[in-house]
C-alpha cells in the first residue's frame, strides 16, 4: 500500500509542478515587473535629458539671445514634458501613455530646432561649454533610444504572454492583467535618430 | 517553485516566436566574431601595434576585470553608428555580468566615424562627456593627420587611464552578481536531484516496464521544465544512482544512504562564461547606450 501511495504522490507532485509552470502565473508576474523596470529606465533617461536643458538654454542665450522663439519653445516643451508624471501603474492607460509620448516628442523637436540654430553661430559652436552640453545631450538621446528599445521588447514579451493560450487565462481571470501600450513605430523612427553633431 | 519563473524560456511556442522576431529584425551589417581584444577588420594596425594593444588590454583586464575591446571596420554599410555599436557591444557582452564593466572603441574608416560605447558599470567614470573629450582631444586630432594607429593607441590608453581603479579583478567572483531572475546552475542541480529522487522512488517501487517508462517520462518532462541540460543530466544520474542503490539495498538488506544522491551535484563551474581557457570572450556585461560618438 505504501508503494501505491508513494507512486500516487509522485505523480500528483509532478502534475502540480507542471501545472504551475504551465499556467504562467509567476511568468506573468515576472514579465510585469520587467516592463515596469524597463519603463523606469525610460523615464529616468528622459529626466536626465530634461535636467540638461536649463544649462543648454542658458549657454545658447549667451550667444544668440535674440532667438527668443526657439529658446522659449524649448523651455515650454520642457515644462510640459516634466509636468506629466507617468508611474508604472498609470502605464496601463493608453491615453496617458500617448500624452507622455507626445510631450517628449514635442521636446525632442524643440531641441532639434535649438541645435539647428547653433549652426548659425560659429562662436556658440566653438564654445567649450556648449560642445560639452551637446555631447551630453547626444549621449542622453542615445540612452533614451536604447531604453525605449528595451521597453518595447519587454512589453512585446509581456503582451504575448497576456494574449497567448494558456497564459491568457491566468492573466485574464486570476491576475486581471491587460495588454500594455507600447511606443509607436513612427515615433520610434524619429527618436532612434540621435541629433547629428559634427565636430 | 523557483524554476517555474524560468519556464517561459522553455515555452517552445514563445521561443519560436521570438526566434522569428529576431530573424525579421535582422540588420544590414552582421556583428563580426569576437576574435580577440583588437579586431582590426580594416587592416590599419601594424601587427606589432595590435600585439602591444592586446597586451595592454589583457593586462588591464587581469588587474581590473574591465574588458576593453577595439574594433576597426572598413565601413558601416549604412547602419547608424550608435545602433550598430550598441549591437556589437551587447552581442559580445563585454564586461562582467553584474558589474557591466565593458568598453568598445569602434572605428569605421569609410564613414570616418568613431564611437566609445560604455557599459552600465563604467558610465559613472567614463561618462559621456569624458568619452567625448577622449574622442575630441586624443583620437580625432591624430586621425585627421592620417595617424590611425596613433589615434587608436592614444584613445585606448586614455580609456584605460580613465577606468583604472574602478573595479578590482577579484572584487566580483564569476557566477556572482547574476540577475536574481535566473536560477543558478546549482539550483538546477537541486531541482534535478529532486526530480531524480522522485523518479528513482518511482522506478524502485515497481520495476515493471510500464513503471520504469513512466518514471523516465516524468523525469524527462520535469527536467524539460527545469529547462537546462544540467537539470536533466542531474536527474538522470540521480535516478540511476538511486535506482542502483535501492536495488543493492533490496539485495543486501542495508538501509539508508539517501544523501548519496546529492553527491552528484557538481554545484558551480558552469555558470560563468569567464573561464580564461585561452580563447577570449565577453563576460556577460550589458550596455545602456552610454558613451560618445565623433567623426574626423
Amino acid at each position: 500500500m505504501s508503494s501505491r501511495m508513494s507512486v500516487f504522490t509522485t505523480v500528483a507532485t509532478t502534475i502540480l509542478f507542471v501545472g504551475l509552470s504551465g499556467c504562467g502565473y509567476n511568468d506573468l508576474q515576472g514579465l510585469d515587473e520587467d516592463t515596469k523596470a524597463a519603463w523606469s529606465e525610460v523615464v529616468n533617461q528622459y529626466q536626465r535629458r530634461a535636467d540638461l536643458i536649463p544649462n543648454l538654454v542658458a549657454t545658447v542665450k549667451g550667444y544668440a539671445a535674440h532667438e527668443k522663439d526657439t529658446l522659449e519653445s524649448v523651455v515650454q516643451a520642457r515644462a510640459q514634458a516634466t509636468g506629466i508624471q507617468v508611474t508604472p501603474e498609470t502605464l496601463k492607460d493608453p491615453a496617458a501613455f500617448e500624452k507622455f509620448q507626445q510631450a517628449q516628442a514635442g521636446l525632442s523637436s524643440a531641441l532639434g530646432r535649438l541645435i539647428a540654430i547653433a549652426e548659425n553661430y560659429p562662436n556658440l559652436k566653438a564654445d567649450q561649454n556648449f560642445r560639452d552640453l551637446q555631447s551630453q545631450l547626444e549621449g542622453t538621446e542615445n540612452r533614451i533610444a536604447v531604453a525605449r528599445k528595451r521597453y518595447i521588447e519587454k512589453v512585446a514579451e509581456y503582451n504575448k504572454s497576456v494574449r497567448f493560450f494558456p497564459t491568457n487565462l491566468t492573466a485574464k481571470y486570476i491576475l486581471h492583467m491587460e495588454e500594455k501600450p507600447n511606443f509607436t513605430v513612427a515615433d520610434e523612427k524619429a527618436v532612434a535618430k540621435p541629433p547629428e553633431v559634427k565636430f | 517553485m523557483r524554476f517555474s519563473q524560468k519556464s517561459r524560456r522553455t515555452g517552445l511556442f514563445l521561443a519560436l516566436v521570438s526566434a522569428l522576431t529576431w530573424t525579421l529584425a535582422s540588420w544590414a551589417l552582421d556583428v563580426p566574431p569576437l576574435t580577440g581584444r583588437v579586431v582590426d577588420l580594416a587592416h590599419v594596425l601594424p601587427a606589432e601595434i595590435a600585439a602591444s594593444l592586446t597586451r595592454d588590454l589583457d593586462a588591464h583586464e587581469t588587474k581590473t576585470s574591465n574588458q576593453v575591446v577595439v574594433l576597426v571596420l572598413p565601413s558601416l554599410d549604412g547602419d547608424p553608428l550608435e545602433e550598430f555599436s550598441h549591437r556589437v557591444a551587447s552581442t559580445w557582452k563585454l564586461g562582467r555580468k553584474g558589474t557591466d564593466n565593458g568598453v568598445l572603441l569602434l572605428i569605421s574608416l569609410k564613414d570616418r566615424k568613431v564611437r566609445i560605447e560604455v557599459g552600465y558599470g563604467l558610465e559613472g567614470t567614463l561618462t559621456d562627456l569624458r568619452s567625448a573629450h577622449i574622442i575630441r582631444n586624443e583620437i580625432v586630432p591624430r586621425f585627421r593627420t592620417g595617424d590611425l594607429p596613433g589615434g587608436i593607441t592614444a584613445g585606448t590608453q586614455a580609456i584605460l587611464g580613465t577606468i583604472e581603479g574602478t573595479y578590482k579583478a577579484d572584487e566580483v567572483l564569476p557566477g556572482h552578481g547574476r540577475s536574481s531572475q535566473e536560477p543558478t546552475a546549482f539550483e538546477y542541480v537541486i531541482i534535478g536531484v529532486i526530480v531524480g529522487t522522485l523518479a528513482g522512488i518511482l522506478l524502485s517501487h515497481g520495476l515493471r516496464h510500464t513503471r520504469a517508462l513512466l518514471g523516465s517520462v516524468l523525469a524527462f518532462l520535469v527536467a524539460q521544465f527545469a529547462s537546462v541540460g544540467l537539470g536533466l543530466a542531474a536527474a538522470g544520474v540521480t535516478a540511476l544512482l538511486l535506482w542502483l542503490l535501492l536495488q543493492a539495498n533490496r539485495g543486501g538488506g542495508r538501509r539508508g544512504g539517501w544523501g548519496d544522491g546529492f553527491t552528484t551535484g557538481p554545484g558551480g563551474g558552469l555558470g560563468g562564461s569567464f573561464g580564461d581557457g585561452g580563447g577570449f570572450s565577453g563576460g556577460g556585461g550589458s550596455f545602456g547606450g552610454g558613451g560618445a560618438s565623433g567623426g574626423w
